[in-house]
């Protein structure tokens, strides 16, 4: 079991930061154009789930999965998406990502006075705490499984 | 009944995490206002930006001076006032104790602080060192502004050499 990589994005598209940890395949194009692409289909993919919904909608898009992966999301009220890629035997990790918003990039990054907020994080606490958070998950194994 | 109860327990949560935050919010945005109208960063620009952030500290610190001593017997002597800053001072401002009070017994301290709450978020090491003394400026006026209610004049400078770790060192003037 292992965690590919990691995209987070404000409310406006911009990617604040971006964590690979295992990824064999490249999307073959430019990093922006990744970030453009990714950001498009979460949007889309989060209305059409409201709007197809043939119940009341609760929490919204979770995740998705393919044969190979398994996309997950989270959104916070302010706009802030964490997105995390794993292989699929991983299960619902909301709380994971939520950790990730409230105990990472709030505590280290809105309370940063050096961080102007809508901007790639600089700081280089944010991501070695990022990365030795992710290390220490029980899903993530050292060798991509 | 359960109103109340549930009140109660909003209080105890909501109020011990918001009141910390609220003032480094504060704080962040006192030296973004100070730092923003000087877009040519000239060192006489930042001399006065430092010195107005001291004497808002300086004025807060005069302040906390007269309102936390709880015993009025307390400071017989220098040190005593020393420890009342490391300990009760600290601890109301940024609800930890300085880590290690060092003097040479002639009016020198050194305070040190391994993890300063104001820089807890920036930084671990060495990233925005640079930086760094702008955001402890309020924090020596504090200081001084203490000491000075407490019957002591002082000069009081600091030094970051590895982010969140700082110390502050303090001069008592001999009248």
């Amino acid at each position: 079991m292992t965690v590919h990589n990691l995209y987070l994005f404000d409310r406006n598209g911009v990617c604040l930061h971006y964590s690979e940890w295992h990824r064999k395949k490249q999307a073959g194009i430019p990093k922006e154009e990744e970030f453009k692409l990714m950001y498009g289909m979460l949007f889309s993919i989060r209305s059409f789930v409201s709007k197809m919904s043939p119940l009341d909608m609760k929490d919204g898009f979770l995740s998705f999965q393919t044969s190979r992966y398994k996309l997950h999301y989270y959104e916070t009220p302010t706009g802030i998406k964490v997105v995390m890629n794993t292989d699929l035997g991983v299960g619902p990790i909301r709380d994971v990502l939520h950790h990730i918003y409230s105990a990472l990039y709030v505590e280290l990054v809105v309370k940063n006075p050096l961080c102007p907020l809508g901007q790639t994080v600089q700081s280089e606490l944010f991501r070695s705490r990022l990365d030795s958070y992710v290390r220490s998950l029980s899903f993530f194994s050292a060798r991509a499984g | 009944m359960r109103a109340r109860s549930a009140w109660a327990g909003v209080r105890r949560l909501g109020w011990c995490m918001a009141d910390k935050v609220l003032f480094e919010f504060l704080h962040t945005e006192m030296v973004a206002e100070l730092w923003a109208p000087h877009p040519d960063p000239g060192p006489g620009g930042q001399k006065r930006s430092l010195s107005i952030l001291e004497s808002i500290g300086f004025r807060v610190g005069q302040a906390l001076g007269e309102r936390l001593p709880q015993e009025t017997l307390g400071f017989r002597e220098e040190l005593d006032v020393l420890k009342f800053l490391c300990k009760d001072l600290w601890v109301a401002v940024f609800h930890k104790q300085m880590d290690s009070l060092r003097t040479n017994h002639q009016g020198t301290y050194v305070l040190q602080d391994n993890s300063f709450p104001l820089l807890v978020p920036m930084a671990s090491g060495l990233q925005y060192v640079e930086e760094a003394p702008k955001f402890l400026a309020f924090t020596c006026g504090l200081l001084c502004g203490t000491l000075s209610t407490l019957g002591f004049q002082s000069l009081v400078t600091t030094s970051v050499t590895s982010l969140p770790a700082c110390k502050f060192q303090v001069v008592i003037r001999k009248p």
